[in-house]
């Protein structure tokens, strides 16, 4: 058939290719920094080498996932760092403590923070609390009850944490598989049910509540699924340093912002996800690696990690107003 | 056969009642159209049909049972299915997910089978025709038209036993509305009862077995359509009008105030040209949407326009809302809650917001008496009572805010009055008092620009009326020959192929 | 939860200030010395650093919006004051300058904000990054990480005049200032229009713009003159010296009774908020709580304290859901009849 005798219809029928710039624009950051970073660093071409990178990742990584639950339903979750902290010590002191069933107690740790963040959702969705505010509160809270149980850096993390960090399955480092549980998590999470709902609440809420979304419930869940993460990047930090700090959350709220944002999710909600925010948060690291190897001073890397989330918000916002201006 | 019965469904907001017991009869296989004015509690009924809105009293029953509403979810698992005409769909979402949202095809541990959502969708759409719609697209990146025929596909994506077609048409081309109430007719040949919500006498006439008229939040009629004929319907949808609603007129309108040449609002408005001539109420009219807000908003400074304007023998650049204003030109937006009002704050504070540097001593400070005594000043002459004034706004009834509105516009003592449909969800009192306060401002020699949807508005209080459609001027109705009849003549005979389409 | 009228006398003010007298009883039936001159004083002293970088947040929320680089623009005021103090310049002219420059900080998040659009979040999380490694690549800080402060902020924040510190006169001044500002001027009433509802503001002629713009400033300027009083107080200055103002500034505000959303709130229940925060962190070892229940405690008051005055809030959020579900909705088709 001879595209002239198309007609229109069929025409029109063809797929368009259909680019999400919000997508490749966070790829391309990536792939651009991981580039450099290789160049710079030839030696770093190495599976090992990429796991250890990986492994320093692994924190910012969770709270940035964390972060993107809280923001797609239009919130935003600040207790990220009490949470951690929280998680951080538990392992520290009690896990490390304990003789014996580790794996338990490390269970124990999540359900510590799946129970944080459920507190904030029942503020939040139950009592009506702006997510600023309540998390705001009880970031300070947990980060109380952080230096409760560890008043200052010390303790010591089970080796088996730290053996399993450090350790690979079929010859990968275990980081790196650890990140491919993360994304497998949230894909199965997006393509559930639930998912759709997460979406459909930030999107907008009215219209998720008319077609009969159980709006509250999706927010409670979805905050304490933050905690959850939150709690998991805590246990990794400590498994990666060996040791708890009661204040080792807090430099990661700000962060988990940027992270988010950078990477392309809405703060308006219903758009982005966990996928692209885990993008950003490497492209942060890389950026801070890329300047040591540089052997530039530290406020480049801080320079930088600002301007980068100021052009790329700045950028989306112009994006947006061009779209909005068009369809009025 | 199947019956849904409504009886004595009650509903206020605050002080307004919008419903004063309904009751109503519609019958399986039969589309049944629901026609009243703008506020007669159309919408309102839909709403609490579908379970968005909760009703204060009355009963609703489908084959004698009793339907527990209150909540979306309990409505359509009693079968109530609704074609919004705010639109429901989520724009973020893709087509296959909006379609299927809440019965998406799941493997054994809840997770959505993707390949099957969307073929369950692609069925889904081949079965209305609507191949040519990518299950895989965002919603919102679909043009409106075709956002409007996704309602209408996921409404019925399962039987109903009630459709509802609230306003389903009004956003639509001819042929579009065509498609969706052939839908409509489908259902109801399955046996659905199809309420058809419309403001086109025509569509009801076309489509419907049997009309009910609401008007004032009460049924007033209910036939057969066959045995009534459009002048009876009419007179039932308008009633009798309250005496002296509008009016007299003392002055006639003097030599031109503000002049405007070519004005163009991006590529959704003009150009146009129009004159606006002391102590004139000029009336814009056509059907809902052609443009006449971004006119008013444009001539307001509220949206960027181009083109050129002189108020007097002064250009007129209109560049912001506070260089109109201080210009003289003054605008009373569409939505007053929204855009007209601070809700929390107190009434006088609503009044003085629009004049703030008029009681603003050399210092900076505010000048608290001589703000108190215009506020009260302006209380008086929009009719607000005195002990409201402390009190904050969002207490009042709908009437007495939009008499703050006003109110608040008139302060800052404009020569140019726009008037965006000031009179929506006011009762008929206010009404009144309204149209007396235009007619002495225009007696005064403000030039008053008046956009309403309500036809007789139109034809009662201006002087001439402008007809816009689609972002233009496409006649004028002068004053002698001023009647509802020619303004809306002129609305829809302008575009003769696609005069239903309201876009 | 009671519906409040509108607060035209600031119940969340009064109740500020009430919350915050009775903690200070209780901490002084506990413990005389408590209510001691010296210790009041020092009370005064700690809480205006809160009441300073508290006081551009409020008018910052208060116009709908939120300013996270409070922190760095408190450590700018102390290091850049300490860098042009070593570089020779007299303390009261690095001072002023010093603040100047903070405006024209806050002045960079207003155009973000007012300009590019930009969620004021992230704009001023940025613009903190980008103050942070400007600090960072002054690199002046000596072995220990501190630098020293001019004798003109050390004496500003600990010497007296008559009973009570000069910084203490300063606050009560800026404090009565801003609280004209707010209830007075109409820049007052343009901030709470503006953080009310933007677009009602706008159309009513006012230059939202502008507000935004002077309330940043306004937020800079205040915040770096924060960080000049503390770096003066303890006498040198690091960078992380104004970590816990984020906090403190954002938990000042609302526990003073103003909307996060903006709108609502008054100055003076800053005050009493920081007051509160100052009192609360003063008497807690009294009672033998470590940092570490004191930061529980903490969280917990301010989760109180938004819920007590939340019912303005609560009363807000109705009039706006009444607002989505007007009788009529505000886009129906209008023509009543079809053609004839």
């Amino acid at each position: 058939m001879s595209t002239a005798t198309v007609p229109v219809e069929r025409r029109l029928r063809l797929p368009r290719p259909r680019i999400d710039w919000g997508i490749a624009v966070t790829t391309l950051l990536l792939a651009t920094l991981v580039v450099v970073d290789l160049s710079l660093q030839p030696a770093l071409a190495d599976i090992t080498q990429i796991g250890l990178l990986v492994q320093t990742a692994l924190p910012l990584l969770f709270v940035a996932a964390a972060q993107t639950l809280a923001v797609l339903v239009r919130g935003i979750d600040l207790s990220v760092g009490g949470v951690f902290a929280v998680a951080n010590t538990m392992t520290a002191v009690w896990v490390g403590a304990a003789g014996g069933n580790h794996q338990l107690l490390l269970l124990a740790v999540l359900v510590a923070g799946l129970a944080m963040g459920a507190i904030n959702g029942v503020l939040i969705a139950g009592l009506g609390f702006q997510p600023f505010i309540a998390t705001l509160g009880t970031w300070t809270a947990y980060g109380g009850v952080a230096l409760m149980i560890l008043p200052s850096d010390g303790g010591a993390v089970p080796l088996v944490l730290t053996s399993i960090l450090n350790g690979t399955v079929a010859g990968i480092p275990a980081s790196i598989v650890i990140v491919a549980v993360l994304l497998l998590a949230w894909r199965v999470l997006r393509t559930s049910r639930f998912g759709t709902q997460i979406y459909a609440v930030g999107d907008d809420e009215e219209r998720a509540r008319l077609n009969g979304t159980p709006v509250r419930r999706v927010r409670l869940l979805v905050y304490a699924l933050a905690g959850l993460c939150a709690a998991v990047g805590g246990i990794m930090l400590a498994g990666a340093t060996s040791t708890g700090s009661p204040t080792a959350g807090d430099p990661y709220i700000l962060m988990s912002l940027s992270a988010v944002v950078i990477g392309g999710t809405s703060l308006r909600g219903g758009a982005g996800g966990v996928g692209l925010s885990v993008m950003a948060a490497f492209s942060l690291i890389l950026i801070s690696d890329i300047a040591s190897a540089m052997n530039l001073d530290v406020w480049v890397s801080v320079a930088a990690s600002a301007l980068l989330l100021l052009v790329m918000v700045t950028a989306r916002a112009l994006v947006e107003r061009r779209a909005e201006g068009r369809t009025p | 056969m199947r019956l849904l019965k409504v009886a004595g469904l009650r509903k206020s907001y605050g002080a307004v009642d919008v419903l004063r017991g309904v009751g109503l009869e519609a019958r399986g296989g039969e589309i049944h159209g629901l026609l009243g004015e703008n506020g007669a509690g159309k919408s309102t009924l839909m709403k609490i049909l579908s379970g968005v809105t909760r009703a204060d009293a009355g009963s609703v029953t489908l084959d004698g049972e009793p339907l527990t509403l209150g909540r979306p979810t309990a409505s359509t698992a009693a079968g109530v299915r609704t074609v919004f005409q705010e639109l429901s769909t989520l724009p973020q979402l893709t087509v296959a997910e909006n379609l299927l949202y809440g019965a998406e095809p799941t493997a054994l541990l809840g997770h959505v089978r993707g390949r099957r959502l969307r073929d369950q969708a692609r069925e889904l759409l081949a079965r209305f025709g609507l191949e040519r719609i990518d299950v895989d697209r965002r919603l919102g990146t679909l043009a409106l038209g075709d956002r409007q025929l996704l309602e209408v596909v996921k409404a019925l994506r399962e039987t109903p036993r009630v459709l509802i077609l609230d306003e389903a048409t009004s956003a639509l081309s001819a042929e579009d509305s065509a498609w969706v109430l052939g839908q409509g007719r489908r259902a109801a040949e399955a046996g659905a009862v199809v309420l058809l919500i419309t403001h086109r006498l025509a569509e009801v006439r076309a489509h419907a077995e049997r009309v009910t008229v609401l008007r004032g939040g009460d049924d007033v009629l209910a036939v057969p359509t066959a045995e009534a004929d459009d002048d009876e319907l009419i007179a039932a949808m308008l009633g009798r009008r309250v005496e002296r609603l509008y009016p007299r007129r003392g002055g006639a309108p003097a030599g031109p105030l503000l002049r405007v040449s070519d004005l163009s609002v991006g590529d959704r408005v003009g150009p146009l040209d129009l004159t606006l001539h002391e102590g004139e109420v000029l009336g814009i009219g056509g059907l809902q949407g052609q443009g006449q807000r971004e006119l008013l908003m444009a001539l307001g400074g509220a949206v960027p326009w181009s083109g050129s304007a002189r108020l007097r023998d002064a250009p007129y650049a209109g560049t912001s809302p506070k260089r109109a204003i201080a210009d003289g030109v003054t605008l009373v937006p569409e939505d007053r809650q929204r855009e007209g009002l601070l809700l929390a704050d107190p009434v006088a504070r609503n009044l003085t917001v629009g004049s703030l540097p008029r009681f603003t001593r050399p210092g900076g400070l505010i000048d608290a008496a001589r703000e108190a005594t215009a506020a009260a000043a302006q209380a008086t002459q929009v009719g607000v009572a005195h002990d409201r004034l402390g009190s904050p706004v969002s207490a009042l009834s709908g009437g007495n805010q939009q008499k703050v509105v006003l109110g608040k516009a008139l302060l800052a003592d404009p020569s140019v009055l726009l008037l965006h449909d000031c009179t929506r969800g006011v009762d008929v009192g206010t009404k009144a008092e309204i149209f007396t306060l235009i007619a002495e401002l225009a007696d005064r020699g403000v030039g008053i620009v008046l956009y309403s949807s309500d036809l007789s508005e139109l034809a009662n209080v201006c002087d001439r009326v402008l007809v816009m459609a689609e972002g233009r001027l496409v006649g004028e109705v002068p004053s002698g020959e001023l009647s509802e009849e020619a303004i809306l003549r002129l609305a829809v005979g302008s575009v003769p192929d696609r005069a239903e389409v309201a876009a | 939860m009671t519906r409040l009228r509108a607060p035209r006398i600031h119940l969340s003010t009064v109740s500020a200030f009430a919350l915050c007298a009775v903690l200070f009883v209780i901490a002084t039936l506990h413990a005389s010395g408590f209510a001691s001159g010296d210790n009041v004083r020092q009370l005064l002293v700690f809480a205006s650093f809160v009441g300073f970088a508290a006081l551009g947040q409020t008018l910052v929320v208060l116009s709908g919006g939120m300013d996270l680089s409070v922190p760095w623009l408190m450590a700018f005021g102390g290091i850049q004051l300490s860098h042009w103090a070593t570089g020779g310049m007299p303390g009261g002219a690095a001072i002023a300058l010093v603040v100047l420059v903070g405006a024209l900080i806050g002045v960079v998040n207003g155009v973000g904000v007012a300009f590019l659009r930009i969620p004021p979040i992230i704009m001023t999380l940025a613009v903190g990054g980008l103050v942070q490694a400007y600090l960072l690549s002054l690199g002046l800080l000596d072995s220990s990480g501190k630098s020293p402060v001019p004798a003109a902020a050390v004496s500003a924040a600990s010497d007296r005049l008559g009973p009570l510190p000069i910084v203490a006169w300063v606050w009560l001044v800026v404090a009565v200032a801003v609280g004209l500002l707010l209830s007075r001027s109409a820049a007052g009433r343009r901030i709470y229009a503006v953080g009310a509802n933007e677009e009602v503001a706008r159309l009513s002629g006012i230059d939202v713009a502008r507000v935004r713009l002077a309330a940043y400033a306004l937020s800079g300027a205040a915040a770096a003159f924060a960080g000049v009083i503390l770096a003066g107080y303890v006498g040198n200055t690091y960078l992380d010296i104004g970590q816990p103002y984020l906090f403190a500034s954002i938990a000042a505000v609302v526990v003073g009774g103003a909307s996060i959303l903006g709108g609502h709130g008054t100055y003076w229940g800053t005050v009493a908020g920081a007051l509160t925060l100052t009192v609360l962190s003063a008497m807690l070892p009294l009672f033998h709580l470590s940092d570490a229940g004191l930061k529980v405690v903490y969280g917990v008051v301010i989760l109180l304290g938004v819920w007590l005055s939340q019912s303005g809030g609560e009363l807000l959020a109705r009039v706006r859901r009444r607002a989505t579900i007007s009788p009529e909705p505000p886009h129906s088709p209008e023509v009543t009849t079809s053609a004839p």
